[in-house]
Formats: C-alpha cells, sequence, structure tokens
C-alpha cells in the first residue's frame, strides 16, 4: 500500500506537533536557566530570553556544594552500576544456562521480588540500615549510633538487590545454542571459565544494555537518598535539587539552570546510547 | 521425557547465583517480613510494643489515608488509560509508515521517560505557575481563563495526572511498537487477500495480536501508579487541602516525618495487597507476550 503525498505530509505535520509538545517542556527549562532575574519576576510568559545570561548557571552551581553532590551521585551510580554488573551477569548465567535443583523456583522467586515495589520495602530497609550490627558507632545488637544511615553502602546496597539485570541476562543467555557449552567443556573449561571466556565477550551489548538502564535508574533515584541520608555531605543531585527548589523557590533561572545541569549527563547517555534503551524495555517488557 | 537425577550437574549455580541472591534476601524478602511485622506496633524508633490489630483498626478510620486511597485511585486510571491509548496511537502512527523522522520522533517521545522525576517536578512546576507559567500563556491564547493549577484543590491532581502521561508516553509506545513489529507480516497479506480494509485489518489482526503486550503494559503501569510518590512530595507536597496525597505520600509521611513506623508499615502492608493481586493477576491470565517472540 502506497501512501499518497498529502498523506504523508499530515502525518508528518501531526508528529511533529506531538513531538513540539513533548519538547516544550525542555526548550521552556532551557531558555529560562538562560533569562535575567528581573525578567523572571515580571509576569507573564515570555520564551526567550531578552538577555542571554549564561552566568546563571555559574551563579547556581555556587550558591551550594553543588560539586559534592555530583560526586555523590556520580559515585553513587558508578559503584551501583559495576557491582550490578557482576551478580546479575553471574546470576543470569547460572538462570540460564546451568542445571541445578530448584533452579526454577528460585527464579520464580526473584522475579516476584521484582514485582515488589521500592514503596514497600523502603521503611523497613530504613530500619535494618539503622540498626545494622557493628557500623556507624552500632554495637552488635544495632544500638548505639546511626547504622548504615549518612553512608555510600546504605544509599547504594538496595539498588544492588533489583532484579531486573538478572532478568535481562537470563533472557540473552537462554538464546545461546547448546552446543557452546558442549564445545567449551570438550576444551576442557570449567563452567566460570565458560562463562568469562565465551559468555561475557558475546554479551556485550547486553551489558550496554544494562549500563545504561542502571545508569539512568541510579542517576534519578529520588526516594530512597530523601529518607536515608540527613546530612548534606552525603545528597544525591536530585535530593539536592528537591531542596535547593526551597531556597530559591522564586529564581526560577537559577532552578532551571540547576536542573539543566542534572539532566545533561543522562541525555548525553540517551541520545549516545538510544538503541541500548529500547532493547531493555523490550527483553524485559516483550520477551520476559 | 522424564528427567532423571544426572541432569542436575552443575552444583556450581549454587555459587553464580548466591551473590545476588544475598542481597535479594536483605534487601527485598527479609524487609517484607519486617515490615508485616512492624505493622503489628507501635515502633516510632525510639519504643517498641506489640499493639496487635490497632493499627489497621485506625486505618479504617483515617480519612486521610482514604483521601490518599481515592486520590491514588484516579491517577492510576487516568494515567494509565491515557498512557495506553496515547502510546498505542503513536506506536500505530509511527508502525506504518517509514519515513524520514521517525527514528527522531521516537527518540524525542521517549526522552521524558529517560529523565528524573524530579528535575521534571521542577520544570512542570514552573510551567503551572499562576503568574508566569506557559500553561497558563497557552490557556489564555485559546480564550480561557487562566487557573491556579496546583494552588487549586480542583486542578491540582489532574495537572500531576497530565505530567505522568507526558512522562510515560514515550515507554509504552515503544512496548507497543515492540508488540507491533512482532506481528508477522504474511497475516496482513492474507487478509488483504480475503479483501479485508483497513479497519478490519486493525480490528481482526492487529487488535488480537497485541492482546498480551496490552495486558503486560496494563498490569505493569497500574502498579508503577500505585506507587506514585516523588512528584507529589516535589510539586505539592500532598496539598493544597490534601487533594494529591497518595498512598506512598501517606506512608512516607507517617514514617518519616512523624516517626510513627508501626502505622507506616499498615500502610505499606495495604500497598503490597493491592500490588499482589496485580502481580498474580499478570502471573496468571499473562504470559509477558511470550507467545509474541518468534526471534
Amino acid at each position: 500500500m502506497k501512501r499518497n503525498l498529502v498523506g504523508n505530509i499530515l502525518w508528518f505535520l501531526l508528529m511533529f506537533c506531538f513531538c513540539a509538545i513533548i519538547l516544550m517542556p525542555f526548550l521552556v527549562m532551557l531558555f529560562t536557566s538562560l533569562k535575567p532575574s528581573a525578567e523572571i519576576l515580571s509576569p507573564g510568559f515570555r520564551l526567550f530570553p531578552t538577555e542571554w545570561k549564561f552566568e546563571n548557571y555559574r551563579i547556581a552551581m555556587q550558591s551550594a556544594p553543588w560539586g559534592r553532590f555530583f560526586w555523590n551521585s556520580f559515585y553513587v551510580t558508578v559503584l551501583s552500576v559495576a557491582i550490578s554488573l557482576v551478580i546479575n551477569s553471574l546470576a543470569g548465567y547460572a538462570f540460564a544456562r546451568l542445571n541445578f535443583r530448584g533452579r526454577d523456583t528460585l527464579f520464580l522467586l526473584a522475579l516476584v521480588g521484582m514485582m515488589i515495589p521500592q514503596q514497600v520495602t523502603m521503611l523497613p530497609n530504613f530500619v535494618a540500615m539503622r540498626y545494622f550490627p557493628l557500623v556507624g558507632g552500632n554495637n552488635l545488637l544495632g544500638q548505639g549510633g546511626t547504622g548504615l544511615i549518612n553512608t555510600y553502602a546504605g544509599i547504594i546496597a538496595p539498588y544492588i538487590a533489583g532484579a531486573f539485570g538478572v532478568f535481562l541476562f537470563r533472557q540473552f543467555f537462554l538464546n545461546f545454542p547448546k552446543a557452546l557449552d558442549d564445545a567449551a567443556k570438550i576444551d576442557g573449561l570449567s563452567r566460570l571459565g565458560t562463562f568469562t571466556r565465551i559468555y561475557l565477550p558475546l554479551g556485550k551489548a547486553i551489558f550496554a544494555t544494562l549500563i545504561v538502564f542502571k545508569t539512568t535508574s541510579t542517576w534519578n533515584e529520588y526516594t530512597w537518598p530523601l529518607i536515608i541520608t540527613t546530612k548534606r555531605d552525603m545528597w544525591t543531585v536530585q535530593l539536592a535539587l528537591s531542596v535547593f527548589k526551597e531556597e530559591f523557590i522564586t529564581q526560577w533561572n537559577y532552578l532551571m539552570a540547576a536542573t539543566t545541569l542534572i539532566m545533561l549527563p543522562l541525555l548525553i547517555i540517551y541520545f549516545a546510547m538510544q538503541k541500548y534503551f529500547v532493547e531493555g524495555i523490550v527483553t524485559t517488557g516483550i520477551k520476559g | 521425557m522424564k528427567k532423571s537425577k544426572s541432569i542436575f550437574n552443575d552444583r556450581c549455580g549454587y555459587l553464580f547465583i548466591m551473590p545476588y541472591y544475598i542481597f535479594f534476601l536483605i534487601f527485598v524478602a527479609f524487609p517484607l517480613i519486617v515490615n508485616i511485622t512492624l505493622s503489628f506496633t507501635n515502633f516510632n524508633l525510639k519504643t517498641i510494643s506489640f499493639v496487635g490489630f490497632e493499627n489497621y483498626a485506625d486505618l479504617l478510620t483515617d480519612e486521610l489515608f482514604h483521601i490518599s486511597i481515592r486520590n491514588t485511585l484516579v491517577y492510576v486510571v487516568f494515567t494509565v488509560f491515557f498512557s495506553i491509548v496515547l502510546g498505542l496511537g503513536l506506536a500505530l502512527a509511527l508502525n506504518f509508515t517509514r519515513s524520514w523522522g521517525t527514528k527522531l520522533f521516537r527518540g524525542i517521545i521517549y526522552m521524558p521517560y529517560v529523565t528524573s522525576m524530579v528535575s521534571m517536578s521542577m520544570v512542570w512546576l514552573w510551567l503551572y505557575d499562576p503568574t508566569s507559567g506557559a500553561v497558563n500563556a497557552i490557556v489564555e491564547a485559546l480564550g480561557m481563563a487562566p487557573q491556579q493549577w496546583l494552588y487549586d484543590e480542583r486542578y491540582a491532581l489532574g495537572a500531576i495526572i497530565i505530567m505522568g502521561i507526558w512522562k510515560n508516553i514515550g515507554y509504552y509506545m515503544t512496548l507497543f511498537l515492540a508488540g507491533l513489529t512482532n506481528i508477522p507480516a504474511y497475516l496482513y497479506e492474507a487478509a488483504r487477500v480475503d479483501g479485508a480494509n483497513s479497519f478490519r485489518r486493525f480490528w481482526h489482526i492487529t487488535m488480537p495480536m497485541l492482546r498480551p503486550v496490552t495486558f503486560f503494559i496494563l498490569i505493569t503501569g497500574v502498579i508503577n501508579a500505585f506507587n506514585v510518590f516523588e512528584q507529589v512530595n516535589v510539586m505539592t507536597s500532598g496539598g493544597p487541602m490534601n487533594s494529591t496525597t497518595t498512598i506512598v505520600h501517606q506512608i512516607y509521611t507517617r514514617a518519616f516525618t512523624e516517626y510513627r513506623m508501626g502505622y507506616g508499615a499498615a500502610q505499606a502492608v495495604v500497598l503490597l495487597v493491592i500490588i499482589l493481586i496485580f502481580t498474580l493477576l499478570n502471573f496468571r491470565y499473562g504470559n509477558q507476550g511470550q507467545d509474541l517472540d518468534i526471534g
């Protein structure tokens, strides 16, 4: 079926308008971040700034220890992604390629766990972190100190428990032919050797997928840092932005400058690695 | 074929899954037990004693909790419905024409889903600003009266719902697109040979073939929407007049601002039960679209 020209133009215009609606908030954010303060305070809406104030970004970043917040987010994200990659790929490989008793039941349990939202486990997890024995001044019974509250370990640990990566790796490794395992066995490779020498090099694409997904979700996380950190030194960028909002409530140009900078690393990753984002959704959503 | 004992020969598999399972047990399974236990106590981070079903009895008369359930239900129904309709519409529009710009359009529509809820909440707070916001500028340009949006109890929840739809639509679209590309082309060819018009092809092929993925999207969408919290906490803190407070916002308020951990835990159990019902529906009636996997 061949579409006529009018139909094509109409389709294009419709999609263009829709994308304009989707993009509008991003454009307003960007242009607001460059406006002079006087323009922000005057009523009425104008998209473009009358004067382009690039120093808004410098002023916004100097208003609080943003370097520290960015470092916290960066550190938490890198560690969560790295640890998740190791333990999720190992588990995903075992669930897909190894035969051991209870394997499918154990996998089903992990699957049910994936459905349990963080919003249900955040309260008991906070309690567990608070009374974690022998850290943060706590004794063996978890009394006396603050446990893992305000520590990187406390922020990171629940992120690693997510089953998403296990799921992703299992789906991916399931597609390999059985002959691959047999060949590895004949060559005298152990199971671990088969994993590191054969499956890992073949799984680069799925590693990229998990990296982009885990990076996005960890960088964007707000609720858990809100609960587990009380000291400003431990805030992540998302938490810092929400507090920044209370202090700079009418200074939208600085607020939007900070918002833009927080979003920027992810948008760069997104446009550079777009196909891996789609890959991840499709693997877990459809094939899952 | 009868399974013999000898096929379970990879005992090292337990070692491979152990690191993951330790985290899973400590941070997902164990907390669930702790949460249920706490819901029968009046734990407040200092003292703890067993109170039986008192917290649950209190929930029955807690008007704020009832309001939060109602708000959450309204949020769930409207965001999920419109996200599915618009996501499906967009997927169909992008699937049936391959022209210049398709990939770019897809990339743009998915963009809000990648960005954080906190940063998007900031942007939408500014868009909804009563005096200088873009939304009122558009509304006035269309000849309607400007509103207070997030400061008006009649509109605040609606404003949050619209933002939720805007943010999730790309995710729904991507899932529907994947479902659409999995429909074999020969089905459409055969229907065309039989003289089916495009509406009948959509109704008798596209819709039935999309049913599994639609079910999956519906269930996961509902579960995600029930957990709505971040935008509420950042944009309205549940106000004005509690018109936007949600179940998770109530849990957060009770447990982490009033330190009524036991009571918050009881509310979390209610949320858990709701989520479990939908999860079981998914396991029972859904196959996560496995029958679509043809590649």
